[in-house]
Order: C-alpha cells, then sequence, then structure tokens
C-alpha cells in the first residue's frame, strides 16, 4: 500500500481501499486494488480505457457493489451503504444535470434532501456559484448553457454538500482543448482553496501530472504504479507505464554491475539504484527528450551512446522530433527543444547519447 | 439569381404542408362546419331539413340527455384514472425492469391489437358474463351480493371494457418518456443524498409528466365519446353520449339532434384538455 503526502486533519486517511475487487461474470474489472488516500489530497486514478478506473471510482461512490474487498470513508467502513449514505458526491462524466430544474435548484438539490432550511440553502448555492464563476445564471436551466458552464455547475453541485471527497469521472472529456486545460486549472484552485479530498478519473496523462499530488496507474485492473507525477514518470517501473506516460525507447540486454550489453554489443550505463538487486536479463528505457544528438566522434556526447542514421525530423515548433535508425537495436525516438540551430538533415549520422541516471529499468 | 432561389426555398414548407392542409380541410373543416350548420337545422328525413337557427337542439343536450352527457364525461375520466394506475406501473416496470426482455414485454402489449376491437370487447361479455369466474369469484369474496350481484349491464363492466381498450395508449407514451429518461440522473439523485422513492418523485415523476399527459390524452378523448363498451357491455342504464348520437343518427335519423349532441361533447373535451394543458403546463408537452 502507498499513501499519497499531503496535510492531513486528523489522522484518519479519507479514503481506504483494501483488497477492492470487481468482478462482471467473467471479467475481472477491478483486481486486488489497495490504496490509501489523505485528507486534502488531489488524487488521480489514470489508465487506458476498460483499465478498470471508472469501477473503482463507482465503488468509492457506492454505484458499484464491490464483489470483495473494503471501502472505508474516514475510517468508517461504507462498502454496504448506498450512495445517499455516503458522504461523498460525485460529479458526472455527462454533468447528469436535471433537465427540469433550474441551475439554483439543481445546485441546492442535495441541501433539500438534507432538509436545510430556505435561508441557508440560498446563501451556500450563492457562495457555491461565486466559485465557479456563475452568479446570475440560477435562474436559467442547464440547456440554456455551454459544456463548459453545465460542467461547472456540476462540480458547484456536488461542492455545495461539503462532501469529505470528491469524485469526478472524467468530468473535462466533453471539452475542447482550450476549455479543457482551463478547466484543469480551475479544478486545482478550487481543490486547493476548499481543501477537500479529489479523486478525478481520467485517461488523460498530461491532465493527471497537471493536476494531481499523486497519480495511481491502473493497467488490467490492477494498479501498476502510483506516485507523484516526476516520481512515476522518470521511474515508470514497468513497461506499460513507461509507453502510457510519455513516451519510451525500449531496449532489452544482459546486466553486470552497472553495465548492460545490448544488442550489437553496446553497452549502456545505469545508476547504482537502478542497478540494485538485478542482474542477468534486464529491460532498459530511456525517455525521448533525455536523449541529445551529437555529430559522430563528438566527445562532449553523453556516455551512453548510440550510433544512428536519421530517418525522420519532424519540427513542431517548441521541439524537433527525431527518429534515429540504430542497425541492431532499430529505431530510436528523440525529442530536441529547438534552443540552437543545429539541425540534423535526412539521412546524416548521428550519435545519440544520455546520461545514466536518465535510463530506467523496468519489469516487463 | 440567388434572391429567386431563396424565395423558393421559402415557399417549400408552405407546398409540403399543402396536400395535408388540403386533406384537413376537405374531411375535417367542411364537415365540422356542415355538422355546425346541421345542429341548427330542424325537420325530419321525409319533409326535409331547413336552417332555422333550432339552438333549442342545444338545450336538449343539457336537459334531456344530461345523465348521458355525465356519465360520458364521468366514465372517461374514471377510465382514465384506471389506466393510469394500471398502465404507471406498467410502462415503470418495462422501462426499468425490463432488460432483456423489454421488447418482448412490448409486443405482448400491442398484441391486442391484432384482433378486431369488436371482438375484444365481446370476449369481455364472457368474462364478466354472469356465471362466470370473475363473477363467482367476486361473489365468494362478497365484493358482489349472492343473491343477484353481477358485473355485466353495470357501470362497471363499461368501465372495465374502456380501460382494457386504451391501456396500451397510456401505457406506451408513458413508457417513451420513462425510456428517455438518462439514468445517470438518477445515480446523480443518490448520490445527492436521495432515497429511491425521493428520488423517484422529484426525477423520475417530473421527467415522464409529458408521456403521462399524452397518454391521459389518448385515453380520455376518445373513451368520453366511445359507446361500443356501453352497447356490449352496459344497459341502457349506462347508455353515453355516443350512444345517444348513434341512436339519433342510426334509428331515429334526427340529424340535426345528433349534431348538436356531437357539437356539445366535442365543445366539452376540448375545453376540459385545454384546462387540463394548462393547468400542467405546456412545457412538459414538449420536454
Amino acid at each position: 500500500m502507498a499513501t499519497g503526502s499531503g496535510t492531513d486533519k486528523d489522522g484518519v486517511p479519507a479514503v481506504e481501499l483494501e483488497g477492492l475487487t470487481k468482478r462482471f461474470f467473467e471479467f475481472i474489472a477491478v483486481e486486488d486494488v489497495n490504496l490509501t488516500i489523505d485528507d486534502g489530497h488531489f488524487f488521480a486514478l489514470l489508465g487506458p480505457s476498460g483499465c478498470g478506473k471508472t469501477t473503482t471510482l463507482r465503488m468509492i461512490g457506492g454505484f458499484e457493489e464491490p464483489t470483495s474487498g473494503v471501502i472505508r470513508l474516514h475510517g468508517e467502513d461504507v462498502t454496504g451503504f448506498k450512495p445517499y449514505q455516503r458522504p461523498v458526491n460525485t460529479v458526472f462524466q455527462s454533468y447528469a444535470l436535471f433537465p427540469h430544474l433550474t441551475i439554483f435548484e439543481n445546485i441546492a438539490f442535495g441541501l433539500r434532501r438534507q432538509g436545510i432550511d430556505d435561508a441557508e440553502v440560498t446563501k451556500r448555492v450563492g457562495a457555491v456559484l461565486e466559485l465557479v464563476q456563475l452568479t446570475g445564471r440560477d435562474r436559467q436551466r442547464p440547456r440554456q448553457l455551454s459544456g463548459g458552464q453545465q460542467q461547472r455547475v456540476a462540480v458547484a453541485r456536488a461542492l455545495v454538500n461539503h462532501p469529505r471527497v470528491l469524485l469526478l469521472d472524467e468530468p473535462l472529456g466533453a471539452l475542447d482543448l482550450k476549455l479543457r486545460k482551463e478547466m484543469q486549472i480551475e479544478l486545482k484552485r478550487i481543490q486547493q482553496e476548499v481543501g477537500i479530498t479529489f479523486i478525478h478519473v481520467t485517461h488523460d496523462q498530461e491532465e493527471a501530472m497537471t493536476m494531481a499530488d499523486t497519480i495511481a496507474v491502473m493497467h488490467g485492473g490492477r494498479i501498476e504504479r502510483m506516485g507523484g507525477a516526476t516520481e512515476i514518470y522518470e521511474d515508470p517501473r514497468t513497461e506499460f507505464v513507461a509507453g502510457f506516460l510519455g513516451a519510451s525507447n525500449m531496449m532489452g540486454g544482459r546486466l553486470e554491475g552497472q553495465r548492460v550489453t545490448v544488442v550489437g554489443g553496446i553497452v549502456i550505463h545505469i545508476t547504482a539504484a537502478a542497478a540494485a538487486n538485478r542482474s542477468g536479463a534486464v529491460h532498459l528505457g530511456v525517455r525521448p527528450e533525455k536523449i541529445r544528438l551529437h555529430a559522430p566522434n563528438d566527445e562532449s556526447a553523453a556516455p551512453n551512446r548510440l550510433p544512428g542514421k536519421v530517418t525522420d525530423a519532424s519540427f513542431i515548433g517548441v521541439s524537433t522530433h527525431y527518429l534515429i535508425e540504430n542497425p541492431d537495436l532499430g529505431e530510436l525516438a528523440v525529442v530536441v527543444q529547438n534552443l540552437d540551430d543545429r539541425r540534423f538533415a535526412l539521412g546524416e549520422e548521428v550519435v545519440a547519447a544520455w546520461q545514466p541516471q536518465h535510463t530506467f529499468v523496468v519489469s516487463r | 439569381m440567388a434572391a429567386a432561389a431563396a424565395r423558393r426555398r421559402r415557399r417549400v414548407p408552405y407546398l409540403l404542408l399543402l396536400p395535408g392542409l388540403i386533406y384537413l380541410v376537405i374531411f375535417y373543416l367542411v364537415p365540422l362546419i356542415s355538422l355546425g350548420r346541421m345542429a341548427l337545422q330542424s325537420g325530419n328525413l321525409q319533409a326535409g331539413y331547413e336552417l332555422t337557427w333550432e339552438w333549442d337542439n342545444f338545450l336538449q343536450v343539457f336537459t334531456t340527455y344530461r345523465p348521458q352527457l355525465l356519465r360520458s364525461l364521468g366514465y372517461s375520466v374514471g377510465a382514465t384514472l384506471i389506466t393510469l394506475a394500471l398502465g404507471y406501473p406498467l410502462a415503470y416496470a418495462i422501462a426499468f425492469r425490463g432488460g432483456r426482455w423489454k421488447n418482448l414485454f412490448l409486443v405482448l402489449l400491442l398484441m391486442p391489437f391484432l384482433v378486431p376491437f369488436l371482438l375484444r370487447t365481446l370476449a369481455w361479455r364472457i368474462i364478466l358474463a354472469d356465471q362466470g369466474v370473475v363473477v363467482e369469484t367476486f361473489k365468494a369474496i362478497g365484493i358482489l351480493p349472492d343473491a343477484d350481484g353481477r358485473l355485466l349491464a353495470t357501470g362497471w363492466a363499461v368501465v372495465a371494457g374502456l380501460v382494457y381498450a386504451f391501456l396500451p395508449f397510456m401505457t406506451l407514451p408513458i413508457y417513451v418518456a420513462l425510456e428517455k429518461i438518462d439514468r445517470s440522473l438518477l445515480e446523480a439523485a443518490g448520490d445527492l443524498y436521495s432515497k429511491p422513492s425521493t428520488a423517484f418523485i422529484k426525477v423520475t415523476w417530473p421527467l415522464s409528466l409529458s408521456g403521462v399527459i399524452s397518454g391521459t390524452l389518448l385515453t380520455a378523448i376518445p373513451a368520453a365519446g366511445d359507446y361500443i363498451n356501453s352497447q356490449l357491455l352496459g344497459s341502457p342504464a349506462q347508455t353515453m353520449m355516443g350512444n345517444v348520437v348513434e341512436s339519433k343518427f342510426l334509428s331515429i335519423v334526427d340529424y340535426p339532434s345528433a349534431a348538436a349532441i356531437s357539437i356539445t361533447l366535442m365543445i366539452a373535451i376540448v375545453v376540459a384538455v385545454v384546462l387540463y394543458v394548462r393547468s400542467v403546463g405546456t412545457e412538459e408537452l414538449i420536454a
């Protein structure tokens, strides 16, 4: 079980999942998930379609019954509780705004069910409308609002109930790129201002890395890697995570000490930490942006060197994306920031080089 | 050139409407006006009919035929309420619990339409017959008096026939409205502290209202003008406006009187519908 870092309000984690499993007939959607999420934390469940992240979220919310396992919210076992019995609220992927109610009544819905008096309802709804910057739209209907505005109403409707945990099921999926980026910053701001625990499900690794304090990468119903954005990016530990979070160049070889001999006899150097407790056959990876290109015989190049020929060079604006063909290892993807004028032409012989600390070892 | 094309395009909707409009004018407006004229005439088949502005025809409706008028409206409202009470749960069950068998249930609901309406109503004569299973069971339970309890030739039989006839008309619009409800709305309601019963009252029912209105109108309006059920399942004590019109028109051949009754019934229904729709709010109709 790994924990996320964050401020503990009273020492009790906001969410604890123990051995959580969900099976639909023969299909195992979620398998033995264990995690602890601390209070006030922005936690992301990241993964491709069908990895079980949404099912896990729905189990926390009470919309799916686990096949086995325990769910605890602030220490309380809520595994058997219905959604309306849990102190959590959800922002649905389709927003699920009530079309027959005004924005005000949509947001007030949960408050009214809890029997809160009119004056308090008006006050709270006004406050949360201001928080999501939609003051003045309280008399309108959902269909009169744009997608982005509806999304903010959905967030407001959940937050106004002061839940201890907010669940977000791919809430930004339907928005265009610019709006999505804006809303990512907005949601992060809101989370920090309100200080409650957010659990955000997404398939967009950039989104997860932008917003979350801790990311859990799920694959095939299991959590494959969990940690802060930097940590899991630079040290993915499995080939799947290496490929899902950004891109990587993978190669296999034999490890001896801190030297890995790969196909073609080239030696790749790794750090002592990466080599710890490992020997024999290993799989290495290096991120495209960590590689620098040099002319052959350039002695200033980093220790890990692979010769090759440029087979593709795409100028993207911020960077240039190269494909370098190495006779033994195949294609290497290299991303070079367009800092200096040194451009490498198609067909040119180059050396791709990177530092040992940028090599990561994965288990297959 | 572009202006001419634009003008032509603007005319297209009206041209598309034209066949339908012509049909309506010939087969609806003209007969309606003719009926109105007929209602104000007097005379008989031998001597001929003359437009004498016989308002007395209308007066008759409210005096001589008041029982039938009230009975038509009463049976219609009663049958509509019972059909709603039966049809809504049925539609709900198919929409929310139907699962793989949804289509099968809908087919079962509509299958009686394969049998002509007249035959189905006659079948009810057998079902509600004096020594039949239903009557005997009711006698045994005590709902009907042992001595001379019967269902046929009572208002109950007529209403039962009406309910049976119009059940699909009530159930289907409600089913369609319920089916359209986004299931995530109900999950959202649960997420927002609603028990299932509360979620129904606050979310499902309001969103199904358009179906309920359609269903009730599709039931109440034809039921008010019905006469077959009364004729086959009731006695002369259960005659409705429809029966009166039928006898006036076909047997007694008193066209002005029949016309006056028809128009009165029509106006009564239109007024009731307008009041009904206004009270619920037309927004629900197009929800």
